[in-house]
């Protein structure tokens, strides 16, 4: 384009930059006016769970204020703790199997030309968007008869119902845009399917490993459902047991928001942290189905 | 694999039975990667198509688990009740209206901000990394997070609405304000996942075709509708498509925020099924509501595969 125009590009080069600079900067109010919207109720609930239940209420809000810990010593005392185990527990023991047995699975269905490879892709995406009241009648049943309900293990299998499709999808796709060519020079030196796999395709994995490992995390971390129909007291998790301070005693504002915000931390630091991983997993799942 | 089959050939060198050897390895490749997907198949299907014949089976019965001896086959009787039940229709109702709204309001404003964010900004990273906040937090916080916005004497928004002369609805307890809150929290939690997903779809797009329609003097309205729309129309499809599966599944918002109240103006099929399920103990009735929502949504993930591979093959 400039080769067209050279003559022409010093003269306007002068206008054309000022309304460039112009709408740079009207772009860049816009953003930062959508990013505290975007922001701004996810930090009024960190800036309540430091207030006393008292100044919640005072209207105009004190944006500056002496905080409090207060609330989170009122949740860290109460029964809270064990839900918040439970859910840590729960979320890692059903990333660490669905792994175990969704990686190899994925790397056979990248490798191999199965005829039903179609099929089990329906399956596998299907199971992903099926709606859980459909899983949880027939789990609490079946539960009931077993003796799992209200129990850390029980929560641990429904949660695969979501976490080894996620698992198989996700690496799947991953293992296909791997290069063959690495797996195929182990081959001729003489390694074995396995060996090669595992020496050779799985530490090349480890960003796509590390991606679905915290969408399982996060995944059965922010399950609500499952824990609300599942468990009863033992067994319940973060998620659950917050909303428990909604429904029984009255709304308590304080321990809602800092219990919230315990759940809620850990989350959006993980987040932060695995950003790269997590936007390119999110679009690259999408698109990809 | 046929490239496979050329290397090995040549590195089992001259001599060798090739064919022979070739198509032992490929039968004992197959054998190896049949063991490896095996296990995960068996447990899928343990905890995925098991649980549905299960559940196909108690929605033909009138299983009641608060009443002892409920478990009678009555064939389709659930289905016909069902069909004739106004909340349940209600229920389908409220459904679409929200998934509608939602869906909309997430394409448009994902779109809006993928535009406007499609430039080369500086801190374009920092800006990402906040818009995922409210996609990854866990749904029962987004939910507590509005239910306190949309609370009277706690609510900032009330207050802002009162100070230029607004007296805010009774929001939760309206019909239209209570179903116009769980969008707009339904809404926050996941314009993020369209603005992504659009936002890398513009970045690979080509810039040939929108260099040569500037320069044959198209206005940046006619750019955006003839070319930049047309290609973004995949990505947008997939976007609308993957946010109307999950839609369905909204339940925590209504659980805290309305309860699907007032009344059963926010419940959707999804909360009454719980409902009828897990408060009422209708679990054979609930299980046939259920088997609808399922087969609802496996309709829907099949157009997924369906246009996601045909975009696959185009590629």
């Amino acid at each position: 384009m400039s080769s067209l125009a050279v003559g022409r590009v010093s003269s306007e080069r002068g206008a054309s930059s000022k309304r460039t600079s112009a709408q740079r900067a009207a772009t860049y109010a816009a953003v930062v006016v959508l990013i505290l919207a975007t922001i701004f109720p996810f930090l009024w609930l960190l800036q309540m769970s430091l207030k006393t239940e008292v100044a919640m209420f005072e209207m105009p809000p004190k944006l500056v204020f002496v905080p409090s810990l207060r609330n989170y010593a009122d949740v860290l005392t109460g029964d809270f703790l064990r839900s918040f185990r439970n859910s840590t527990v729960a979320s890692v023991a059903t990333t660490i199997l669905s792994l175990l047995v969704g990686v190899p699975a994925a790397y056979g269905l990248a490798r191999a030309r199965f005829r039903s490879n179609g099929l089990i892709s329906y399956w596998v995406l299907g199971t992903r968007m099926a709606p859980p009241i459909a899983f949880a009648i027939p789990f609490f049943l079946a539960y009931r008869q077993m003796g799992l309900i209200d129990t850390v293990p029980g929560l641990i299998i429904i949660y695969l119902t979501f976490n080894l499709s996620l698992v198989i999808w996700m690496m799947r796709t991953f293992f296909e845009g791997l290069p063959r060519s690495l797996e195929e020079a182990a081959y001729i030196d003489g390694a074995g399917i396995t060996q090669t796999f595992l020496r050779v395709t799985l530490p090349l994995s480890a960003p796509g490993l590390a991606t679905t490992a915290i969408f399982c995390f996060l995944l059965s971390w922010n399950d609500f459902f499952y824990s609300l129909v599942l468990t009863r007291t033992q067994a319940m998790t973060a998620p659950v047991a917050v909303v428990n301070f909604m429904a029984y005693q009255g709304w308590e504002w304080g321990k809602i928001s800092a219990g919230g915000t315990l759940i809620m931390l850990p989350v959006v630091i993980f987040s932060f942290a695995v950003r790269k991983y997590l936007i390119h997993g999110l679009t690259a799942g999408a698109v990809k189905g | 694999m046929q490239h496979t089959r050329a290397e090995r050939a040549v590195a089992a060198g001259p001599g060798a039975h090739v064919g022979a050897r070739t198509l032992g390895w490929e039968r004992r490749q197959r054998r190896v990667y049949t063991g490896y997907v095996l296990p995960a198949l068996v447990l899928l299907f343990l905890v995925t198509i098991l649980p549905t014949l299960f559940l196909f089976g108690t929605s033909l019965t009138n299983l009641n688990p608060s009443r002892p001896n409920s478990l009678q086959f009555i064939g389709v009787q659930n289905y016909v009740v069902l069909l004739q039940d106004g909340r349940f229709w209600n229920s389908v109702w409220v459904q679409v209206r929200l998934s509608f709204w939602t869906v909309t309001l997430q394409i448009l404003i994902g779109l809006g901000l993928a535009m406007l964010l499609n430039s080369r900004l500086r801190f374009l990273e920092l800006v990402r990394s906040v818009f995922i906040i409210p996609m990854v937090l866990p749904p029962v916080i987004v939910a507590i997070i509005w239910k306190i916005l949309f609370t009277p004497d706690i609510s900032p928004i009330n207050w802002a609405l009162s100070l230029v002369g607004i007296s805010a609805p009774a929001w939760l307890v309206h019909p239209v304000w209570a179903l116009f809150a769980v969008i707009v929290a339904e809404t926050w939690e996941w314009f993020p996942f369209t603005m992504l997903l659009l936002l890398a779809a513009l970045q690979m797009m080509p810039d040939e075709p929108l260099e040569a329609a500037r320069i044959d003097g198209a206005s940046g309205l006619q750019v955006f509708r003839y070319i930049v729309l047309p290609l973004l129309k995949p990505a947008i499809v997939v976007a609308v498509l993957f946010r109307l599966i999950d839609s369905v599944k909204a339940f925590p918002h209504i659980f805290i925020m309305t309860g699907g109240g007032p009344g059963v103006a926010t419940e959707p099929t999804n909360f009454y099924a719980y409902l009828q399920g897990f408060t009422f103990s209708l679990i054979g009735f609930s299980s046939s509501i259920s088997m609808v929502i399922l087969i609802m949504t496996m309709g829907l993930s099949y157009l997924v595969i369906l246009i996601v591979g045909r975009q696959v093959e185009v590629e």
